[in-house]
Formats: C-alpha cells, structure tokens, sequence
C-alpha cells in the first residue's frame, strides 16, 4: 500500500485545479476550450444557420439589431498525466520510494476529483522510451492504479528528452502533467523544454538529502549509476562549495525551464515529510484546492 | 644528548620511501552515486598521466614524519650522563657513633644516602654498612631501592664510638672481583685516626654539621668517708657560650635532688652530691631544659654495686702475683674468713660455682666447657678488639707454655693462640666466670705491663663493678652472656623494649643505647630469674661532636670508578611516539566515504 488512509482521506478533500482550459473527450469537472452545456457563460458569438434558437440572446437582438449566440463553459475532465521516473539514479537515497508516493498522491488526487488519470514511467522497458500506465477515471479504478505503481522498480536508463517528445507528440488530448523526477540525467534541459503542456503541471524534482549536502572526504572515483562514467573528485572544502553553488543553479534553471513551459516547480528533498511539503507548495501554486 | 645506538639514524632513510608513497597518485576509492552530472560542473583538475603527483605536505605527512623521527629516537636510545657517587656496586658505611646524633647528622646522612639510591638501577648495587661500635653489614649487593632505604631507616645513632676502621674493612669485603666497588662513608671523621689513609677506593661524605652541646662526661659512685654514697657529676660545655644547667638526679626514677652548675665555654664543671641509694638501685642524671645538638648524653646511669669491699678468696696454688692485685684492688679485699664475694680457683679441682669465679686452669672444667688435650709453647695472636677489659692492654708477647685446649661454644673468646682459647668470658650457674687456660706460672703474663690491668678489669667484671657500682662500659661494648642451663635469657634494653636472645648466645651486641641493661633468664616453666645488670655509658670523646677530615684515594677498589650514570630517555621519547601516533590515527581517521550519520529515512510507505 502507497498511500495511506489517512493521506486518501485527506486527498479525497482535494482537487486539481488546471490554469487553462482543458481539451478532453468526455465531460468532466474542469472547464474545457470547447464551449458546451455548462451553466457558466463563456461568450458570445454571431449566429449561423444551425445554432440552436435557444441560445440567441434576444436582448441583445432587440438592443443592437445583431443576431448573437449565447455560448457557455464546457464541464469536461481533465486529462492528468502523471510520469514517474524509474531511472537508476531514483533508486538511491530513498528518493524512488518518495517519488512513488508522490506520484500516487497526485493521481489519486486526480481521480477523486473526476478526472482522466494515465500513468507513465520514464524510461520504459525493452528499449521504448516510455511505459505506458493504467488509465482511471473513478477512485473505483484506484487499486489497478496503485498495483501498477507497485510493481515499478528505479533500474532503467534512457532519455527523458524522448520519453518527452513521446508523450507531447502522442497525440492525445492535452491537459494538466506531473513530472516526479531527480532531473539527473544529461538532457533534463531540452526534456523540460519539450513540456508545453496544455493545461499546466507540476515539476517535483525529488533529490536526496546526500545530494542536497554530500558528506564525501578523500580522494575518490565516482561512478555514475546509470552511464558507469566515472569521475575523478578530490573533496576539499573547495570542492564542496562548488558543488553547492552547482546545486543551486541546477535547481534554478531547472524551475526558470519548468515555468517557461507552463509547470509548476517544487524541489523536494526525500525525506519523510515531503507528502505534505508538495501538497503544501502546491496549495501556494493553487494547483490543488 | 649522546646515543648508544647511532647506527639506528640509518633508519630515518625511510622518510625517502614515506614521502616517495605521499608523491606517488592515491587509488581512489569508487563510490557509485546516482549521477555525476552535477561534479561534471565543477570544473575540477583534470588527472595527470604520470603516476606521480607534486608533494603536498599535509598534516598526515608531517605527522608521519614526526612518528617515524621519534621512531628512530627511541632506536636509537639517547641518553644524558649524570654525575653520581654510585657506581656498579657502592657501599654505603654510615658512621653510627655518638657523635653523628649531633644536629641531625646521621639524618641527613641518611637524607644524603636515600637521594642517592633513586638512581639505582639495574646496573647499580649497594651495600650497607653501619660503622657503629661494632660494624655490622644491614644489605649487600641490593638493586631494590626499598630494601637500601629500609635498611638506612635500620640506623640509630649509638652512644658508642664508630669502629670506622672495622666497617671499612667490611665493606672491601663485599667487594667482587667481576663488579667495581666504591666505598661512600657517611660520617664525622670520628676520633680515631684510621690505620689507613688515604682510604683506597672510597669517597668521604663529611658530616660537619655543628650545635651547642652540653653533655655529663662523668657519672659515678664514690664511696664517701661517713660510710655513704656520693654522686660525682662533671657536665661539659661544648659551645662557645657560658651556661647555667641544671641536673636532676634520680634513684629508680624517682626524683633525689637537683645539680645546678655554671660551665663557662668549653670547660667543664663538677660537683658531688650525696645520695641515698643501695646495692642494685639505677642512679641517673640529666641535665633539664637542655636544647642542645645532641640529646643523647644529656642523661647517664650507673648501678649501685654489693658494697664498698668485695671479699676476694684465692684458692688453689694461690699465686703470689693474684694475692698481691687484690690487695692492691680498690674496693676489694682478700677474705681471710668468712664467705667471699668473689673466688680465684689458681689451679686444681674446679669448686661448685656459686659466685663469680675466675677459673686459672682447673684440672676439670666448668658446665660448658670441654677440655680435650693440652697444647705448648704456644703464644699469643689474638685479642678481641674493641673489647673494654683489653682496652690498653697488650698481650702481644705473652708466651705460654701449657695450656688446655678447650671447647666453650658459648663463652666470649678474648684472647685466643691460634684456634686454642686461652682467656674466655662466660657463666655458670647464672654467674659471672673467666677461665684461664693456662696456669700463670706458666707463662709470662705475669710480667707483662698489662697485667695488672687485665687483673683488675677481671676482678671488676666479676665484682660487678668498682667504686660500689656495677662496672659501666662504653655504649656499644658487647654484653657477655651465659645463661644457665634450661634458661633462656633476655635482655631488658634502656628504652624498655625486650629482647629473646638465642639458646648459647655468648654475647649480646645490640648495646648501643646508653643506660641500663637488665638482664633475666626465663626457665621452661615460664619463671624469671634475675641475672646480672650491665651498664652502658655514652662515649665522652662523642660529646664534643668533633669533626675530622678523612683522606681518601680515587678510584673503586676493582677497576675505574665510575663517576657518571646513564640515564637514558627511553621513557619519555616512547611517550612522544605513542603521542605522536594517537594523533596521527586521530588525523588519519577521517576515511573518505559517505556520511556516517544516522539515516534519517524511513520507509514512506505505510
């Protein structure tokens, strides 16, 4: 069991908020671009042959003359994408366990609020550039959900710009995209760029607190999990410092990319609070209510 | 600083090899870590092809280095010399007379000497000998520190006169031909001039120290015309300052009346009291309030004797020479009738002893004393030194023609012909006895100078003393003993304590304290007899408290003496290694590796 009950029930509570109008399907609890049956007025528009009559406002004929169609907001649900990254640099430092919890609170956060929930893991396996998840739609559907999330395990490597590519270029309909990942891989700039997403989203950028300060001495010989590139470090209280200012600039372009494409950013440190500081940073977004 | 293995500073060319190890590239440690994307960005050195790297002196070097330097130290044992008395074997003579309890001198002799054992090691062995009146070796060839200072805290001063002579003697026997030996003497210089000197392979501690002294250099007994006793009391001023002292006498310890004399400096003054004392009773004097430099000889005792005329019979060939040195004794008398106090057997049958007898050799020897065949033409080679009946008599041309042969395990040799005894000291039946061996007919004794002499400190022993009190010899002189059969005897000392003496011990020695020495002997069913009662007086001589140089000669008796010790650093160079390599170990530890911190994770799911 991901999550908890306490944290369901605190969910449950919650919704999604999405910052532009969704594109979907079938009607759900978020507005949609497409104008629809909704009791909330969106515009007007010139009347053609077709329209239905019920929908001319006849006050506005009688004052200007000009034959206008009432047009009202669409209730359609929001097509949430929630993409986890299973890299093996995820698999260090608990960060994966964090990540997976995080990730099965936004999509259950989703589906109590009636909308479209699909899963993703980035890299996918036998060489594809994404896994495609289960789809949801009711809290009903919840358990196959979270079974899923369940049987991921932090061991692939792959290009997260691709993994990207592959989910903006599916062709599906667009909407909101939570991206639950440590960035650590060469082309996080170019996969952040790629993610002009519709209707917004949200970055948890999910680092280990031994990332955050590493407590390395010695002449050492890093090894990158995923590469096996290695690296020759000799830490000295130079090279500390340069690696904190390295840090912090990594973590302030990579939330400058995120907000160029329309996503919220939240770095997280993997440590057992980190459930409530997301829902807490996303509060202040007002991405969640 | 000088070192016994120099050739170990070769070692310190492993530096070159340890620094060698510092220039030569580590082995990194591989830590795999989730990603180097981030190090990529630090823009460090990139690494060299060359297997060497410049050296950087680090802490770690530097300590390294410093371990290995006091490494080699210790290899190489440095060592500083230090001037010492001691050398491979030092014997210690410490003058224990009368004279070194002036001022604290054998206390600081003792000072001196304990000083000198913290140097003692396992190169170094003492021996310890005390020059009392009768030298006597305390510990020889001791490496343990304890047991040199358990043996010095051994010393008292005596009231007696240091035979330093005998202890010098003593203690170049201790020397060993394999161990160089040198003799420290710790003393005054005492008054007799040693038969040697300069003293071969010794060295001369002086000590010198010096205070006001007054002292009772006459304590005795005269008899006086009205038929009592009267106490002569001379009191000597050794300073430089007149004094006023006052005596206090006493009989039993109980107070009899008061001296007060004026002494101008360095004389003495005198003076007669009259007491009333009788046969056996302890008559003392000392001085009161004296603060003087030596305390010993502020107090004298003496024992009132039998009486004013002991009664002398001669029985046997009767001597003419015998009968004349009782008539001419003081305090004696020749006992025409009636019981006498004192016997002369001059040859035949040996009488039942019941009093003190001198035995002139009987045809049957006393309880004792064996005799097994007869010896002549035999002369003197041995007199028993320091003891006070010889004193001043020279027996060295005495030739006997006869004499006995005779066994006495238990009886005080005086004057012996070789192995054969031929004037002994002892006791019968608790009485005192001295035998001849010889007859006096048959020798030239009677012709001596020292004969009459020699008589009259015999009659004196056996009458117990003369002038009416028990005979007083200087403290120190040995106390003839012989207890009767199935007896034990024991000594009571001055300061009261009790000493057990061993079954046929033919003289007590232990007569350093000046007083009154009381003897008893106890019988098997635990009853005390009394036996006779010996008096031991400080030595005058020691009063003054003069102090004499000795001459001595360099070098130790066996070899070269060795005047330096050496002390080597070891202790405190191994304690800069260990030092050293604590705080290396401490630098050293900081292993590289992620942190060792406890985690703070947990499992985040429920």
């Amino acid at each position: 069991m991901i999550l908890t009950p306490e944290l369901r029930a605190r969910l449950e509570r919650l919704s999604v908020q999405s910052r532009r109008r969704v594109s979907a399907q079938w009607a759900g609890r978020h507005s949609s671009r497409h104008k629809g049956e909704s009791l909330d007025f969106a515009d007007y528009r010139e009347y053609v042959p077709g329209d239905d009559f019920r929908r001319i406002d006849h006050n506005l004929w009688a004052r200007l003359g000009v034959l206008l169609v009432r047009q009202f907001e669409a209730e359609e649900e929001l097509p949430l994408k929630v993409v986890l990254d299973t890299s093996k640099s995820m698999s260090f430092f608990s960060k994966f366990e964090v990540a997976r919890v995080l990730a099965a609170m936004l999509a259950y956060l989703g589906l109590a609020g009636g909308d479209r929930v699909q899963l993703f893991a980035v890299p996918g396996d036998e060489g594809h550039a994404v896994r495609l998840g289960p789809v949801g739609r009711h809290l009903s559907q919840w358990p196959r959900l979270e079974l899923w999330l369940e049987s991921l395990q932090p061991t692939g490597s792959g290009s997260l710009a691709s993994a990207v590519r592959r989910l903006s270029g599916e062709g599906t309909v667009r909407g909101s995209l939570i991206l639950v990942s440590d960035l650590l891989t060469p082309d996080w700039q170019p996969a952040l760029d790629g993610l002009a997403v519709g209707s917004g989203g949200v970055v948890l950028h999910v680092l280990g607190q031994e990332e955050l300060s590493p407590d390395l001495a010695g002449d050492l010989r890093l090894a990158d999990s995923e590469s096996g590139g290695e690296l020759e470090v000799s830490t000295s209280e130079d090279t500390m410092h340069r690696y904190r200012e390295a840090l912090e600039r990594f973590a302030l372009e990579a939330s400058g990319r995120a907000r160029r494409s329309g996503l919220d950013y939240v770095l997280v440190p993997a440590l057992p609070g980190a459930p409530d500081q997301v829902l807490a940073a996303l509060a202040r977004a007002e991405a969640v209510r | 600083m000088s070192f016994l293995i120099p050739a170990a500073f070769g070692l310190a060319a492993l530096a070159g090899p340890l620094i060698v190890l510092y220039m030569l590239r580590s082995r990194r440690q591989r830590i795999e870590v989730p990603s180097t994307l981030l190090w990529q960005q630090l823009d460090l050195p990139v690494s060299s092809a060359v297997p060497w790297q410049k050296l950087r002196l680090t802490p770690l070097l530097i300590l390294q280095l410093l371990v290995l330097a006091a490494f080699v130290l210790t290899l190489a044992r440095p060592f500083y010399t230090q001037q010492t008395l001691l050398g491979p074997h030092t014997v210690f003579v410490v003058d224990t007379s009368g004279s070194m309890a002036m001022a604290g001198r054998l206390e600081r002799a003792k000072t001196l000497a304990l000083d000198l054992i913290t140097d003692l090691s396992e190169a170094n062995q003492v021996s310890v000998v005390e020059a009392g009146p009768a030298p006597q070796v305390l510990v020889a060839f001791a490496r343990d520190p304890e047991l040199v200072a358990s043996a010095l805290a051994e010393l008292v001063p005596t009231g007696g006169r240091a035979d330093l002579s005998g202890a010098i003697r003593l203690a170049r026997g201790l020397a060993t031909p394999d161990r160089p030996t040198n003799v420290l003497i710790f003393s005054d210089g005492g008054d007799v001039p040693l038969p040697e000197e300069p003293v071969a392979g010794a060295d001369y501690v002086m000590m010198d120290d010096i205070g006001p002294n007054l002292a009772i250099t006459v304590w005795s007994l005269e008899p006086s015309t009205e038929g009592t006793t009267r106490a002569f009391l001379q009191v000597s001023n050794f300073s430089a300052e007149p004094a006023s002292v006052r005596a206090e006498v006493m009989v039993n310890g109980l107070t009899a009346g008061f001296v007060d004399l004026e002494i101008a400096p360095l004389t003495d003054a005198r003076q007669t009291t009259p007491i009333d004392a009788g046969p056996g009773d302890v008559v003392s004097a000392s001085l009161l309030d004296s603060t003087d430099s030596l305390s010993m000889d502020d107090r004298a005792s003496l024992v009132v004797g039998g009486g004013p005329d002991r009664a002398v019979s001669i029985v046997g060939n009767g001597s003419p020479f015998l009968a004349a040195l009782v008539d001419a004794m003081p305090g004696f008398a020749s006992a025409n009738e009636g019981p006498a106090d004192v016997l002369i057997v001059d040859g035949g049958a040996l009488p039942e002893i019941d009093r003190p007898t001198w035995l002139i050799a009987p045809t049957s020897a006393p309880e004792g004393v064996t005799i097994s065949e007869l010896v002549r033409n035999t002369a003197v080679t041995y007199q028993r030194p320091g003891e006070p009946i010889l004193d001043s008599v020279d027996l060295s041309e005495v030739a006997v023609a006869e004499a006995q042969v005779v066994v006495a395990p238990r009886w005080l040799t005086l004057v012996r012909a070789g192995e054969v005894p031929l004037i002994l000291l002892g006791e019968v039946n608790g009485h005192r006895v001295a035998y001849f061996t010889f007859d006096l007919t048959h020798s030239n004794l009677v012709v001596q100078v020292g004969f009459p002499i020699l008589g009259a400190r015999i009659l004196e022993w056996l009458g117990g003393g003369s002038a009416g009190a028990v005979s007083t010899e200087p403290a120190g002189a040995p106390i003839a003993m012989s207890a009767p059969a199935g007896t034990i005897a024991q000594v009571t000392l001055p300061d009261g304590s009790v000493r057990d003496l061993l079954t046929g011990t033919a003289a007590f020695t232990d007569t350093g304290q000046p007083g009154v020495y009381r003897i008893q002997y106890r019988a098997d069913d635990g009853t005390l007899i009394e036996g006779p009662v010996a008096v031991r007086s400080f030595v005058a001589d020691e009063s003054e408290g003069s102090v004499r140089q000795i001459a001595t000669g360099g070098g130790a008796i066996a070899e070269e003496e060795p005047s330096t010790l050496i002390r080597e650093w070891a202790p405190w160079v191994i304690g800069l290694v260990l030092l050293l390599m604590a705080v290396e170990w401490w630098v050293g530890h900081q292993r590289p590796g992620w942190s060792r911190r406890p985690r703070r994770e947990r499992s985040m799911a429920a």
